[in-house]
Protein backbone atom coordinates (compact mmCIF):
# COMPACT_ATOMS: atom_id res chain seq x y z
CA UNK A 1 0.00 0.00 0.00
CA UNK A 2 2.71 2.45 0.98
CA UNK A 3 4.67 1.32 -2.05
CA UNK A 4 1.75 2.16 -4.35
CA UNK A 5 1.38 5.55 -2.69
CA UNK A 6 5.09 6.18 -3.11
CA UNK A 7 4.95 5.32 -6.80
CA UNK A 8 1.90 7.54 -7.29
CA UNK A 9 3.32 10.60 -5.55
CA UNK A 10 6.84 10.11 -6.85
CA UNK A 11 5.44 9.94 -10.36
CA UNK A 12 3.44 13.10 -9.73
CA UNK A 13 6.51 14.88 -8.35
CA UNK A 14 8.78 13.89 -11.23
CA UNK A 15 6.11 14.66 -13.81
CA UNK A 16 5.43 18.09 -12.36
CA UNK A 17 9.18 18.79 -12.10
CA UNK A 18 9.77 17.89 -15.75
CA UNK A 19 6.75 19.97 -16.72
CA UNK A 20 8.19 22.87 -14.73
CA UNK A 21 11.46 22.77 -16.62
CA UNK A 22 9.77 22.20 -19.97
CA UNK A 23 7.27 25.07 -19.67
CA UNK A 24 8.36 28.34 -21.20
CA UNK A 25 5.76 30.47 -19.48
CA UNK A 26 7.00 31.17 -15.92
CA UNK A 27 3.45 31.16 -14.57
CA UNK A 28 2.86 27.60 -15.75
CA UNK A 29 6.26 26.68 -14.30
CA UNK A 30 5.16 28.08 -10.95
CA UNK A 31 1.94 26.07 -10.98
CA UNK A 32 3.87 22.91 -11.84
CA UNK A 33 6.24 23.64 -8.97
CA UNK A 34 3.26 23.87 -6.62
CA UNK A 35 2.33 20.38 -7.85
CA UNK A 36 5.81 19.17 -6.91
CA UNK A 37 5.44 20.69 -3.44
CA UNK A 38 2.06 19.07 -2.86
CA UNK A 39 3.37 15.68 -3.99
CA UNK A 40 6.35 16.01 -1.68
CA UNK A 41 4.02 16.89 1.20
CA UNK A 42 2.10 13.67 0.53
CA UNK A 43 5.41 11.76 0.55
CA UNK A 44 6.26 13.33 3.90
CA UNK A 45 2.99 12.00 5.26
CA UNK A 46 3.92 8.50 4.09
CA UNK A 47 7.24 9.00 5.90
CA UNK A 48 5.36 9.67 9.16
CA UNK A 49 6.29 13.36 9.23
CA UNK A 50 2.94 15.17 9.41
CA UNK A 51 4.35 18.41 10.83
CA UNK A 52 6.83 18.84 8.00
CA UNK A 53 4.08 17.95 5.51
CA UNK A 54 1.84 20.68 6.89
CA UNK A 55 4.67 23.23 6.93
CA UNK A 56 5.54 22.24 3.37
CA UNK A 57 2.04 23.05 2.18
CA UNK A 58 1.69 26.22 4.25
CA UNK A 59 5.14 27.76 3.78
CA UNK A 60 6.23 26.48 0.40
CA UNK A 61 3.05 25.99 -1.58
CA UNK A 62 1.37 28.83 0.30
CA UNK A 63 3.70 31.66 1.17
CA UNK A 64 6.73 31.29 -1.10
CA UNK A 65 4.87 30.35 -4.26
CA UNK A 66 2.31 33.10 -3.73
CA UNK A 67 5.23 35.51 -3.55
CA UNK A 68 6.72 34.09 -6.75
CA UNK A 69 3.40 34.19 -8.61
CA UNK A 70 2.85 37.73 -7.35
CA UNK A 71 6.20 38.84 -8.75
CA UNK A 72 5.54 37.06 -12.05
CA UNK A 73 2.27 38.92 -12.42
CA UNK A 74 3.74 42.20 -11.18
CA UNK A 75 6.53 42.11 -13.75
CA UNK A 76 4.18 40.85 -16.47
CA UNK A 77 6.61 38.25 -17.69
CA UNK A 78 5.96 36.94 -21.17
CA UNK A 79 7.12 33.65 -22.54
CA UNK A 80 10.80 33.35 -23.12
CA UNK A 81 11.62 33.96 -26.72
CA UNK A 82 13.89 31.40 -28.22
CA UNK A 83 16.75 33.52 -29.41
CA UNK A 84 20.21 32.46 -30.46
CA UNK A 85 21.80 30.61 -27.59
CA UNK A 86 24.81 32.19 -25.98
CA UNK A 87 27.57 30.25 -24.25
CA UNK A 88 26.96 27.23 -26.46
CA UNK A 89 30.35 25.90 -25.44
CA UNK A 90 28.96 25.15 -21.98
CA UNK A 91 26.56 22.47 -23.27
CA UNK A 92 29.10 19.59 -23.32
CA UNK A 93 30.33 20.67 -19.88
CA UNK A 94 26.75 20.55 -18.63
CA UNK A 95 26.26 17.07 -20.04
CA UNK A 96 29.52 15.93 -18.45
CA UNK A 97 28.62 17.35 -15.05
CA UNK A 98 25.17 15.77 -15.23
CA UNK A 99 26.79 12.41 -15.96
CA UNK A 100 29.09 12.78 -12.96
CA UNK A 101 26.15 13.75 -10.75
CA UNK A 102 24.13 10.80 -11.97
CA UNK A 103 27.03 8.40 -11.36
CA UNK A 104 27.42 9.78 -7.86
CA UNK A 105 23.77 9.27 -7.05
CA UNK A 106 23.82 5.72 -8.43
CA UNK A 107 26.83 4.99 -6.24
CA UNK A 108 25.15 6.41 -3.15
CA UNK A 109 21.90 4.59 -3.79
CA UNK A 110 23.70 1.27 -4.29
CA UNK A 111 25.67 1.92 -1.12
CA UNK A 112 22.51 2.65 0.85
CA UNK A 113 20.61 -0.29 -0.64
CA UNK A 114 23.29 -2.76 0.43
CA UNK A 115 23.59 -1.37 3.95
CA UNK A 116 21.35 -2.84 6.66
CA UNK A 117 18.07 -0.93 6.45
CA UNK A 118 16.06 0.15 9.42
CA UNK A 119 12.32 -0.22 8.96
CA UNK A 120 10.00 2.74 9.37
CA UNK A 121 8.85 3.23 12.92
CA UNK A 122 5.35 1.91 13.40
CA UNK A 123 4.32 4.03 16.33
CA UNK A 124 6.71 6.76 17.27
CA UNK A 125 6.60 10.40 18.22
CA UNK A 126 9.28 11.27 15.66
CA UNK A 127 7.77 13.81 13.33
CA UNK A 128 5.04 14.92 15.67
CA UNK A 129 4.90 18.62 16.45
CA UNK A 130 5.82 18.08 20.10
CA UNK A 131 9.08 16.25 19.43
CA UNK A 132 10.08 18.77 16.78
CA UNK A 133 9.35 21.65 19.14
CA UNK A 134 11.28 19.97 21.96
CA UNK A 135 14.31 19.50 19.74
CA UNK A 136 14.07 22.99 18.35
CA UNK A 137 14.00 24.68 21.75
CA UNK A 138 16.56 22.53 23.57
CA UNK A 139 19.34 20.98 21.52
CA UNK A 140 19.04 23.24 18.51
CA UNK A 141 18.17 26.51 20.21
CA UNK A 142 21.16 28.37 18.75
CA UNK A 143 20.38 27.52 15.09
CA UNK A 144 16.79 28.49 15.80
CA UNK A 145 17.80 31.93 17.09
CA UNK A 146 20.27 32.42 14.24
CA UNK A 147 17.40 31.64 11.87
CA UNK A 148 15.37 34.46 13.39
CA UNK A 149 18.24 36.88 12.77
CA UNK A 150 18.41 35.59 9.20
CA UNK A 151 14.71 36.32 8.73
CA UNK A 152 15.17 39.85 10.11
CA UNK A 153 18.03 40.43 7.67
CA UNK A 154 15.87 39.12 4.84
CA UNK A 155 13.08 41.54 5.72
CA UNK A 156 15.43 44.52 5.83
CA UNK A 157 17.20 43.43 2.65
CA UNK A 158 13.98 42.87 0.72
CA UNK A 159 12.65 46.31 1.67
CA UNK A 160 15.96 47.98 0.81
CA UNK A 161 16.13 46.26 -2.55
CA UNK A 162 12.55 46.66 -3.61
CA UNK A 163 11.73 50.19 -2.53
CA UNK A 164 11.89 52.85 -5.15
CA UNK A 165 12.91 56.47 -5.26
CA UNK A 166 13.79 58.77 -2.43
CA UNK A 167 12.08 59.56 0.81
CA UNK A 168 9.09 61.22 -0.80
CA UNK A 169 7.29 58.75 -2.97
CA UNK A 170 4.83 60.73 -5.05
CA UNK A 171 2.85 63.93 -5.35
CA UNK A 172 5.69 66.38 -5.19
CA UNK A 173 5.15 70.11 -5.12
CA UNK A 174 7.88 72.47 -6.21
CA UNK A 175 8.40 76.03 -5.10
CA UNK A 176 10.45 77.72 -7.81
CA UNK A 177 13.66 79.23 -6.60
CA UNK A 178 13.51 77.44 -3.31
CA UNK A 179 13.27 73.70 -3.26
CA UNK A 180 10.84 70.84 -3.76
CA UNK A 181 8.56 69.56 -1.02
CA UNK A 182 5.89 66.95 -0.72
CA UNK A 183 2.46 68.27 -1.50
CA UNK A 184 1.13 67.21 1.87
CA UNK A 185 3.70 69.22 3.78
CA UNK A 186 2.96 72.55 2.15
CA UNK A 187 0.30 75.14 2.73
CA UNK A 188 -0.55 76.25 -0.82
CA UNK A 189 -1.77 79.67 0.36
CA UNK A 190 1.63 80.51 1.76
CA UNK A 191 3.32 80.23 -1.62
CA UNK A 192 1.63 82.27 -4.34
CA UNK A 193 4.11 81.05 -6.96
CA UNK A 194 3.58 77.41 -6.16
CA UNK A 195 3.99 75.11 -9.13
CA UNK A 196 2.84 71.55 -9.02
CA UNK A 197 4.51 68.88 -11.08
CA UNK A 198 3.85 65.20 -11.37
CA UNK A 199 6.93 63.22 -10.48
CA UNK A 200 7.73 60.13 -8.57
CA UNK A 201 10.18 61.81 -6.24
CA UNK A 202 11.44 65.22 -5.38
CA UNK A 203 14.65 64.85 -7.36
CA UNK A 204 12.73 64.22 -10.56
CA UNK A 205 10.45 67.14 -9.79
CA UNK A 206 13.41 69.45 -9.17
CA UNK A 207 15.00 68.31 -12.39
CA UNK A 208 11.81 69.05 -14.29
CA UNK A 209 11.76 72.65 -13.10
CA UNK A 210 15.48 73.21 -12.80
CA UNK A 211 15.61 74.10 -9.11
CA UNK A 212 17.61 72.81 -6.18
CA UNK A 213 16.48 69.57 -4.64
CA UNK A 214 15.14 70.07 -1.13
CA UNK A 215 15.77 66.53 0.07
CA UNK A 216 19.12 65.56 1.55
CA UNK A 217 21.30 63.62 -0.86
CA UNK A 218 21.04 59.89 -0.53
CA UNK A 219 24.21 58.00 0.13
CA UNK A 220 23.38 55.37 -2.45
CA UNK A 221 21.41 55.16 -5.61
CA UNK B 1 5.80 -3.71 -0.56
CA UNK B 2 6.99 -1.00 1.76
CA UNK B 3 9.17 1.69 0.19
CA UNK B 4 12.84 1.42 0.98
CA UNK B 5 15.15 4.26 1.91
CA UNK B 6 16.88 3.98 -1.46
CA UNK B 7 13.58 4.72 -3.24
CA UNK B 8 13.32 8.08 -1.55
CA UNK B 9 16.98 8.82 -2.21
CA UNK B 10 16.52 7.95 -5.88
CA UNK B 11 13.50 10.23 -6.15
CA UNK B 12 15.42 13.00 -4.43
CA UNK B 13 18.35 12.56 -6.82
CA UNK B 14 16.03 12.70 -9.81
CA UNK B 15 14.35 15.87 -8.54
CA UNK B 16 17.69 17.48 -7.76
CA UNK B 17 19.01 16.62 -11.22
CA UNK B 18 15.91 18.11 -12.83
CA UNK B 19 16.51 21.26 -10.80
CA UNK B 20 20.15 21.45 -11.89
CA UNK B 21 19.17 20.96 -15.52
CA UNK B 22 16.56 23.68 -15.15
CA UNK B 23 19.07 26.16 -13.73
CA UNK B 24 21.37 25.38 -16.64
CA UNK B 25 18.89 25.59 -19.50
CA UNK B 26 16.53 28.29 -18.23
CA UNK B 27 17.24 31.88 -19.16
CA UNK B 28 14.50 33.58 -17.19
CA UNK B 29 15.61 34.62 -13.70
CA UNK B 30 12.33 33.64 -12.09
CA UNK B 31 12.39 30.18 -13.68
CA UNK B 32 15.94 29.66 -12.45
CA UNK B 33 14.84 30.77 -9.01
CA UNK B 34 12.06 28.16 -9.00
CA UNK B 35 14.54 25.47 -10.08
CA UNK B 36 16.67 26.38 -7.05
CA UNK B 37 13.58 25.92 -4.89
CA UNK B 38 13.12 22.49 -6.45
CA UNK B 39 16.69 21.55 -5.51
CA UNK B 40 16.11 22.68 -1.93
CA UNK B 41 13.04 20.47 -1.81
CA UNK B 42 14.94 17.48 -3.14
CA UNK B 43 17.42 17.88 -0.29
CA UNK B 44 14.55 18.23 2.18
CA UNK B 45 13.20 14.90 0.99
CA UNK B 46 16.49 13.17 1.85
CA UNK B 47 16.46 14.82 5.27
CA UNK B 48 12.95 13.62 6.04
CA UNK B 49 13.61 10.13 4.64
CA UNK B 50 16.75 9.66 6.75
CA UNK B 51 14.99 11.11 9.77
CA UNK B 52 12.11 8.70 9.40
CA UNK B 53 14.20 5.61 8.67
CA UNK B 54 16.75 6.23 11.41
CA UNK B 55 14.15 7.42 13.94
CA UNK B 56 15.97 10.65 14.64
CA UNK B 57 14.10 13.95 14.68
CA UNK B 58 17.19 16.02 13.80
CA UNK B 59 16.61 15.69 10.08
CA UNK B 60 13.16 17.19 10.35
CA UNK B 61 14.50 20.07 12.44
CA UNK B 62 16.93 20.88 9.69
CA UNK B 63 14.16 20.69 7.12
CA UNK B 64 12.45 23.36 9.18
CA UNK B 65 15.56 25.53 9.08
CA UNK B 66 16.02 24.91 5.35
CA UNK B 67 12.46 26.12 4.79
CA UNK B 68 13.24 29.29 6.73
CA UNK B 69 16.32 29.87 4.61
CA UNK B 70 14.21 29.27 1.50
CA UNK B 71 11.68 31.85 2.64
CA UNK B 72 14.45 34.39 3.28
CA UNK B 73 15.97 33.55 -0.07
CA UNK B 74 12.61 34.06 -1.75
CA UNK B 75 12.17 37.50 -0.19
CA UNK B 76 15.66 38.76 -1.00
CA UNK B 77 15.87 37.00 -4.36
CA UNK B 78 12.58 38.40 -5.59
CA UNK B 79 13.67 41.86 -4.39
CA UNK B 80 16.82 41.52 -6.47
CA UNK B 81 14.76 40.31 -9.44
CA UNK B 82 12.50 43.36 -9.18
CA UNK B 83 15.56 45.66 -8.95
CA UNK B 84 17.11 44.01 -12.03
CA UNK B 85 13.85 44.30 -13.94
CA UNK B 86 13.59 48.01 -13.10
CA UNK B 87 17.05 48.81 -14.32
CA UNK B 88 17.18 46.55 -17.37
CA UNK B 89 13.52 46.02 -18.36
CA UNK B 90 14.33 42.36 -18.89
CA UNK B 91 14.49 39.15 -16.91
CA UNK B 92 16.92 37.38 -19.23
CA UNK B 93 20.05 36.41 -17.35
CA UNK B 94 22.13 37.09 -20.45
CA UNK B 95 21.18 40.76 -20.19
CA UNK B 96 22.37 40.96 -16.60
CA UNK B 97 26.00 40.20 -17.37
CA UNK B 98 27.41 43.02 -15.24
CA UNK B 99 26.91 43.33 -11.52
CA UNK B 100 26.47 47.11 -11.50
CA UNK B 101 22.84 48.10 -11.70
Amino acid sequence: MLGLLFILFAGMAVGCAISMVAQRNPLYSAISLIGVFISLACLYVTLAAPFIAAVQVIVYAGAIMVLVVFVIMLLNVEEEERGPMRLRSLVPIAVGLATVLFAETVFIIRFVATSPATPVANISDIGQTASIGAGLFTTYLLPFEVTSILLLMAVVGAITLARRGGLIAAKVAVVPGHASYARETLNPAAYPDLTEVNADNSREAAALLGVADGTPPRDHE
Amino acid sequence: MAPQLSWYLALSAVLFTIGVVGVMIKRNVISMFMCIELMLNAVNLTFVAFSSFFRDVTGQLFVFIVMTVAAAEAAVGLGIIIAIFRSRESLDVDDASTLKL
